[in-house]
């Protein structure tokens, strides 16, 4: 943790900022229109001129983009870890430990795969709160057992080490994986929330304790509709997480069990029914479940658009500032995906997610 | 009723200050009591303008801070930054009036 007193002022204005330069609904329309190298070129005129630049020579077409995104990304992520200080710098790298979990997966899935460490270093986002020399030292382990023994001292230990069993039982990475995630969401509330009843009651931290929960909520909600869907014979309760305020983990594997009831479950909530409305009733007709978790995706951003507004000098507008940028990121991505296998520009709207 | 009451003032002041000198805690004529009211007044207007600083001065940490912020992200914002900051400047403008009233 970083010491000294918050400073939610000066954070705020530089990410207000930088919001403003994202990108509109303007840009995605044209943005929808152009092939991938247009599209390298459009993002060369924007934001994105000083990634672009640099690994324009190593790069070209949609990894050019994809390589560019990550890389912007992870400079403002960076920079706002850099920023802030005292309680905010917690409640911000808490969230963005998310990264770091993403580097070790990809790192643990390039060490299992023999993959060489420059290929796996090339798709590191590096935005979260690990130490540049820790993450070298993963790249340079050959041994699974080796680099979980690297991250002594981390909140990671402990939970791999648990995990390392299982994968040596199995051989699948899937354990690993999941102790990971599982990790993370477990620490996104602890300490600001005394646990149920004793959370805070108003001023920003409750809210941003209720976009935590929300977006465990619906990471459980997500979970659970696939599972319903795909009818695979899993045990949801290993992916269960806790700290939500949706489901608990008896009435999740009763639920997964009969799908109309799952939907039933979710619309009548009284925190989310009413946002998910429209969702939900697209989700009964269409089943498209796709359509379901971007409408899942647009609701938490506009949950925390809101936030920021309530409350406008505090961790809420970092906090939407955070996922309108990886929404972006996912989008543009999803452009150039997009046209790069040929989907026409309606099927390319469908897969965005704009407020 | 008052107008006896205030023409017969002075002659208490007189003998109040004459109590005092008689129990010779603090000697003090109608001119030092004028004094020390003077006194008095310079503090109390030390006091005002003091904290109306002081709560400018807190008020300022973080319009300054913001102000750091949107110059570090954006060149132009430096006038309107410095405006800004200096804006609760103007409490310890209206705490000095305090200053010419009790002076």
């Amino acid at each position: 943790m970083s010491a000294g007193a918050s400073n939610p002022e000066y954070v705020n204005a530089r990410v207000r900022s930088r919001r403003a330069s994202l990108f509109s609904d303007e840009d995605y329309r044209k943005l929808i229109r152009m092939g991938p190298s247009e599209i390298a070129r459009f993002m060369e005129e924007t934001e994105y001129e000083r990634e672009i630049n640099e690994l324009g020579a190593r790069f070209s077409g949609v990894d050019l983009i994809e390589y560019a995104l990550n890389r912007n990304l992870a400079k403002h992520f960076e920079d706002l870890i850099d920023w802030a200080d005292g309680r905010l710098y917690d409640l911000i790298a808490r969230y963005l430990r998310k990264f770091d979990v993403w580097n070790l997966k990809t790192i643990i899935r390039g060490i299992y795969t023999d993959t060489a460490p420059e290929d796996i270093r090339t798709d590191l986002i590096r935005a979260g709160e690990l130490e540049e020399r820790t993450i070298d030292r993963l790249l340079e382990t050959d041994d699974i057992e080796d680099a979980i023994e690297v991250l002594y001292g981390t909140i990671y230990y402990e939970p791999l080490t648990v995990a390392y069993e299982e994968f040596e039982e199995t051989g699948a990475l899937v354990p690993l994986e999941n102790a990971l995630d599982r990790e993370f969401y477990e620490n996104l509330l602890a300490d600001v929330s005394g646990g149920p009843g004793d959370e805070p009651q108003e001023g920003p931290e409750a809210k941003y304790i209720e976009f935590l929960q929300a977006e465990i909520d619906f990471r459980n909600a997500r979970n659970a509709l696939r599972l319903a869907r795909s009818g695979a014979d899993l045990d949801p309760a290993t992916y269960y997480i806790d700290g939500g305020v949706l489901f608990d983990e008896s009435e999740l594997s009763r639920l997964v069990g009969d799908y109309d009831a799952l939907v039933d479950h979710i619309a009548e909530n009284r925190r989310y029914g009413d946002r998910l409305s429209a969702a939900l009733g697209q989700l009964r007709e269409a089943d498209s479940l796709i359509q379901f978790e971007h409408a899942l995706d647009a609701a938490l951003l506009e949950y925390a658009d809101t936030l920021s507004s309530i409350y406008p000098a505090s961790v809420s507008a970092v906090l939407s500032y955070i996922l309108a940028k990886e929404r972006e990121v996912e989008n543009i991505r999803a452009i150039a995906r997009g046209r790069e296998v040929g989907l026409d520009e309606n099927e390319i709207e469908e897969e965005l997610v704009i407020l | 009723m008052t107008e006896i009451a205030l023409t017969e003032l002075p002659a208490f002041v007189e003998t109040a200050s004459i109590a005092l000198q008689n129990n010779g805690s603090a000697a003090m004529g109608p001119e030092a009591a004028q004094n020390m009211a003077d006194g008095y007044g310079a503090a109390a207007a030390g006091i005002a303008v003091g904290l109306a600083a002081l709560a400018a001065g807190y008020a300022e940490r973080g319009i300054g801070a913001a102000a750091v912020g949107a110059i570090a992200e954006d060149d132009d914002m430096f006038v309107p930054g410095l405006i800004m900051t200096v804006l609760p400047e103007t409490l310890v403008i209206l705490a000095l009036v305090v200053v010419f009233i009790l002076g």
